[in-house]
């Protein structure tokens, strides 16, 4: 079966002066097609870097990663990426800013407009299509970002921490949500949390990285079915798993997640 | 209910400094010195009556007015372009930056000498005004550009925009409101260059003129008069783009301290 995304001997290098950050080292994993992934590790271990060299806004120092056998090219591949920080484009408001992907693809406005209703409806934010950003809360605002990037019916859907910053209530929802349309349209996804649970909610695969300069630690097949009971004997051996490869890495003193 | 408050101290406040005025012209009794009666009525018998060469109040504002905004569009038209294309190009932005930096820091009346040898008629007005708006328009802009948010534009390399569509899309729309900031100080000081521009056009008509011609006959109300009619165009002139900016920027939020 070829590979959606193969990630090969990867290494980054981030050099500023004399001094030199080592980020990633001699990551290999791959990605078959509509498979989702969740990529955990200890916070600064690299995982944003990961996503921004899969989508061709980082090179690599060393290695090379492939989307179906071809270096990562944003114009030719098509893909949905979900930034941890707030990406909206201030001045649009909510319609605006999901056309954005749909203009640069470039669709005609009527197709972008009926695209962008649909997605906005999706995400659960229809009435809000003529909000500004700075009239939207952080959970908002990051579904309207979501929407963005399905809109264009993106190949690779790439998720850096996306619910980070939504109350638990939202983000069970948008978890499910985020499911749902997995189901429906069977894209890849590469999902980076450092939250534990959140991985063995969503994936089939849940990728540890080490610590930095990251490497592979493991790699958890998730066995369970969908939709996953959180409180099942199951679940939470693969979360306790998961949370000692974990804490393996970030020392004794972090818990939580 | 606020604002009514704050409208009736600021209205106190003038009284008061208005009283102050008056009290010192008397004890320092000196006749050239004007108080604010004679201020106002002096403001009255320019507008009314008109000056020694029968020019009305209006007509020194409406050319004055007019050769600030001839200065500071021409002074619009040459700053964003160019600002626009010093944010973007950093080999540009290192080849000017050191022709700009030190003429920057020349003020807008070292040039007059230059334009009284070199230039004629209303030239020389609009030479004056575009030296002082230049510089903040120019900078501004290039601040703006240079704010544009990274992640942004990351953004849009991860949709595959090209390189014209990140400029268009992205650096423009966010550097706006710095370049509207850039047009009002720039204007600000345009007009604040009317005295000193005026001061070498032969005509006898404008509102720097007004304040030559008076200050020669030693009348200090009338002086005060045009200088007082200056502060205010200024103040709206600032308050109208001031509207303006908050109508079109109203999705960046504005931090109010209460």
């Amino acid at each position: 079966m070829s590979k959606e995304i193969i990630v090969d001997s990867l290494t980054k290098i981030f050099t500023q002066g004399k001094s030199k950050l080592e980020v990633l080292k001699d990551l290999t994993f791959d990605v078959n097609k509509g498979e989702f992934i969740c990529i955990v590790g200890p916070s600064g271990c690299g995982k944003t870097t990961l996503l921004k060299i899969i989508c061709g806004l980082e090179e690599p120092t060393y290695g090379k990663v492939l989307i179906r056998n071809e270096p990562p090219n944003p114009i030719k591949h098509r893909f949905g990426m979900i930034f941890q920080e707030d990406s909206l484009l201030p001045w649009r408001n909510v319609i605006g800013n999901v056309k954005f992907g749909l203009e640069i693809k470039g669709y005609n406005k009527k197709e972008s407009e009926e695209i962008s209703r649909k997605y906005i409806e999706m995400v659960g934010l229809k009435g809000f299509e003529n909000y500004y950003p700075y009239q939207l809360s952080g959970g908002m605002k990051k579904r309207v970002a979501i929407a963005r990037a399905l809109a264009i019916d993106p190949d690779l859907i790439l998720m850096d921490e996306p619910f980070a910053d939504l109350d638990a209530q939202t983000r069970s929802l948008m978890q499910r949500e985020l499911l749902r349309i997995w189901f429906g349209v069977g894209k890849t996804v590469l999902f980076v949390t450092h939250n534990v649970e959140e991985a063995v909610f969503l994936a089939n695969r849940v990728i540890v990285l080490t610590k930095r300069p990251s490497r592979v630690k493991s790699i958890i097949n998730i066995e369970l079915p969908y939709p996953r009971n959180r409180l099942s004997q199951s679940f939470i051996s693969y979360r306790e798993k998961i949370l000692k490869l974990f804490h393996e890495e970030m020392g004794v003193s972090e818990f939580g997640t | 209910m606020k604002y009514h408050i704050n409208y009736l101290f600021s209205f106190l406040s003038i009284i008061v400094f208005l009283i102050l005025w008056h009290l010192f012209s008397i004890i320092i009794n000196i006749p050239y010195f004007p108080s604010p009666i004679s201020v106002i009525k002096a403001i009255l018998e320019i507008a009314l009556i008109g000056d020694v060469d029968k020019y009305t109040l209006a007509q020194h504002i409406y050319v004055s007015v007019e050769r600030v905004l001839l200065g500071f569009s021409i002074a619009a038209i040459t700053a964003i372009p160019l600002g626009l294309i010093i944010g973007i190009k950093p080999l540009i932005k290192d080849t000017i930056t050191p022709i700009i930096e030190p003429i920057r820091f020349i003020p807008p009346i070292a040039w007059i000498p230059l334009a009284i040898v070199l230039l004629v008629g209303i030239t020389r007005y609009i030479f004056i005004i575009w030296v002082g708006a230049f510089f903040p328009i120019l900078l501004n802009t290039i601040a703006g550009i240079k704010r544009t948010s990274n992640i942004l534009i990351q953004m849009a390399k991860s949709f595959g925009s090209s390189r014209n569509q990140i400029i268009y899309k992205i650096i423009i729309p966010s550097s706006l409101p710095e370049v509207m900031t850039g047009l009002r100080v720039g204007l600000g000081v345009g007009w604040m260059c009317i005295v000193a521009a005026e001061m070498i056009g032969g005509e006898p008509i404008g509102l720097g003129r007004l304040i030559i011609k008076y200050a020669g006959l030693l009348r200090l109300d009338v002086v005060i008069a045009g200088m007082i009619v200056i502060g205010i165009i200024g103040m709206l002139m600032n308050y109208i783009i001031l509207a303006i900016e908050k109508r079109l920027f109203k999705w960046r939020q504005e931090i109010i301290i209460t």
